[in-house]
């Protein structure tokens, strides 16, 4: 077996942190170091458009993702606020934005992305508002008072989070999206549809099925954009938060010839989250990877990927085996609700409730099951996060469920999770 | 110490976690593999209750977003938590469950 002494990490989000972590839990004694753009050591993001940016007149709460002297007492080299230019893969050098060069045995990349950008919508812009960083939930949530109007363009998760946040903070807002529902991409039309009955309790303006056809932006921050829609609506608001996804960043991994998926954009990484190049490594929101259950490779952006991967490729780089990924999992926190999703979105499913899909109760609680052929593949719940853990056996094992069993709130969902396996167990 | 009778032994079921409050603290009792364990409810790392959550390995798993908490220690298992639970004795005469505060 080789032995590895230096290890590079490219990037200083969660994946990397995570993955740091990994190699020295597993036994790594060698060289860490982690290259960093943003000037924070690694945090986490979720809270960015939660309770980062409504954190208005209240401290800012604290989102390391490691202690303090973690990185210290691992002795895992930070280096802060440097960019890696290039990757000279065949020298298994990295040429850094200082000059400098670092070799490595083995490097990952952990790149994560960039909000996607609207050619309408500059950054540069007084009034424009993209949210990725830490920095950037500052700036938004200097311009969030109460009164004020904003518009979010995108009814993806970030983007209502962001709003459910602002509305919080007695912003007003109005949610553009061009999709003819809300999460069109991520759950079935019953779920949009409660969703958009929740969002219209909580006072915002939703448009759907529009898109922007001319932007006014102002020269500076005190006087409002002007959003006019498709069908000629217009909005007048003192920002604009444009939240329509996530661009991988792989241009170090474009340069350095390693395979990048055509249509998801990630690096191509196998199982074990090998690159094309068998030196590099990726992990979290920069990667595209072919998962047990699906047939076409996915990037996957959750908090949860990040770590998994991370832990898979540090294992994987110190030749060791590691724990398969788990089953996909996912939650947002949003106007009052914890709503979290089991699996992957896909087109085939037929969705089974239990619970009501109340929109207006102050806690509403119900789960989705969505199946195939009588097998649940996707689940949903909502402020039911413990009885969906409960469930989750029950998708990863593809077992069949009888509709009105599960529907059936005489037997607590726990119960009746048991009930199914024990009947799996059973012979004949 | 300071024995507090909190629930009965029909109370709770296997594999289950009940919320009870006790001289205004928030606390969950957890019945895992056979044995009582007593923590704080509210976890450390946003307001959730764990009497919500999931017993599995010794650990309960928060609802809101899987922070593991070991039962008998009350240490953070895993993210996002960092702060550990705070854990209280418990003992069984009977058919009463007593804590220790």
């Amino acid at each position: 077996m080789t032995s590895i002494s230096s290890i590079l990490i490219v990037g200083a989000g969660q994946a990397a942190a995570v993955a740091a972590s990994a190699l020295r839990d597993h036994g790594y004694s060698g060289r860490i170091t982690v290259v960093g753009n943003e000037a924070h050591a690694p945090y986490e993001r979720p809270p960015l458009s939660k309770s980062v940016l409504a954190a208005v007149d209240i401290p800012e709460p604290a989102i390391a993702v490691k202690a303090p002297d973690f990185f210290h007492s691992q002795q895992v080299d930070l280096r802060l606020g440097v960019e890696v230019s290039a990757l000279d893969a065949s020298a298994r050098q990295a040429v850094l934005s200082d000059g400098t060069r670092l070799g490595y045995d083995r490097c990952l990349l952990a790149t994560g992305g960039t909000a996607r950008a609207l050619p309408a919508f500059p950054a540069s812009s007084p009034a424009v508002h993209y949210l990725r960083t830490l920095d950037d939930a500052r700036a938004l949530r200097a311009r969030l008072r109460p009164g004020q109007h904003i518009a979010v363009v995108g009814g993806g998760f970030l983007g209502l989070e962001i709003a459910s946040t602002a509305l919080g903070l007695g912003v007003d807002v109005s949610i553009v999206e061009t999709a003819p529902r809300v999460l069109a991409r991520v759950v079935p039309p019953i779920f949009s549809a409660w969703m958009q009955e929740r969002i219209a309790q909580y006072g915002a303006k939703l448009y759907t099925g529009q898109a922007i056809a001319d932007v006014q932006l102002p020269d500076d921050a005190g006087q409002p954009a002007i959003l006019g829609l498709t069908d000629g609506t217009r909005i007048q608001a003192a920002a604009v938060v444009v939240a329509i996804g996530l661009a991988p960043s792989t241009q170090l991994a474009g340069g350095a010839g390693l395979r990048v998926d055509v249509s998801n954009g990630g690096i191509t990484v196998d199982a074990h989250c090998r690159s094309s190049d068998p030196y590099i490594y990726a992990a979290g929101d920069c990667t595209s990877q072919t998962r047990a259950d699906t047939p076409l490779p996915l990037r996957l952006e959750s908090w949860q990927n990040a770590n998994e991967q991370a832990r898979i490729a540090a294992c994987a780089m110190l030749g060791q085996d590691a724990e398969p990924a788990a089953y996909p999992w996912f939650w947002t926190d949003q106007f009052d609700c914890n709503i979290q999703m089991l699996g992957l979105p896909r087109p085939d499913l037929d969705y089974i409730v239990r619970g009501s899909l109340d929109s207006s109760s102050d806690s509403p609680r119900f789960i989705m099951l969505g199946l195939h052929d009588g097998k649940p593949y996707q689940a949903l719940a909502v402020n039911a996060g413990g009885d969906l853990r409960a469930l989750r056996p029950l998708l990863e094992r593809a077992l069949p469920i009888e509709a009105a069993q599960f529907a059936d709130e005489s037997m607590t969902v726990r119960a009746y999770a048991k009930a199914v396996q024990a009947l799996a167990a059973t012979p004949g | 110490m300071n024995w507090i009778k909190i629930a009965s032994v029909d109370q709770i079921a296997a594999d289950e976690s009940l919320a009870i409050e006790v001289q205004g603290k928030q606390l969950a009792l957890h019945q895992c593999d056979d044995e009582l364990f007593i923590t704080d409810n509210v976890c450390t790392h946003q307001y959730a209750l764990l009497s919500d959550g999931f017993l599995e390995d010794g650990c309960i798993e928060c609802p809101l977003h899987q922070a593991k908490f070991d039962l008998r220690t009350g240490q953070a298992m895993c993210a996002p938590a960092t702060v550990g639970v705070q854990t209280y004795p418990v003992k069984t005469e009977g058919q009463d469950i007593f804590v220790a505060l």
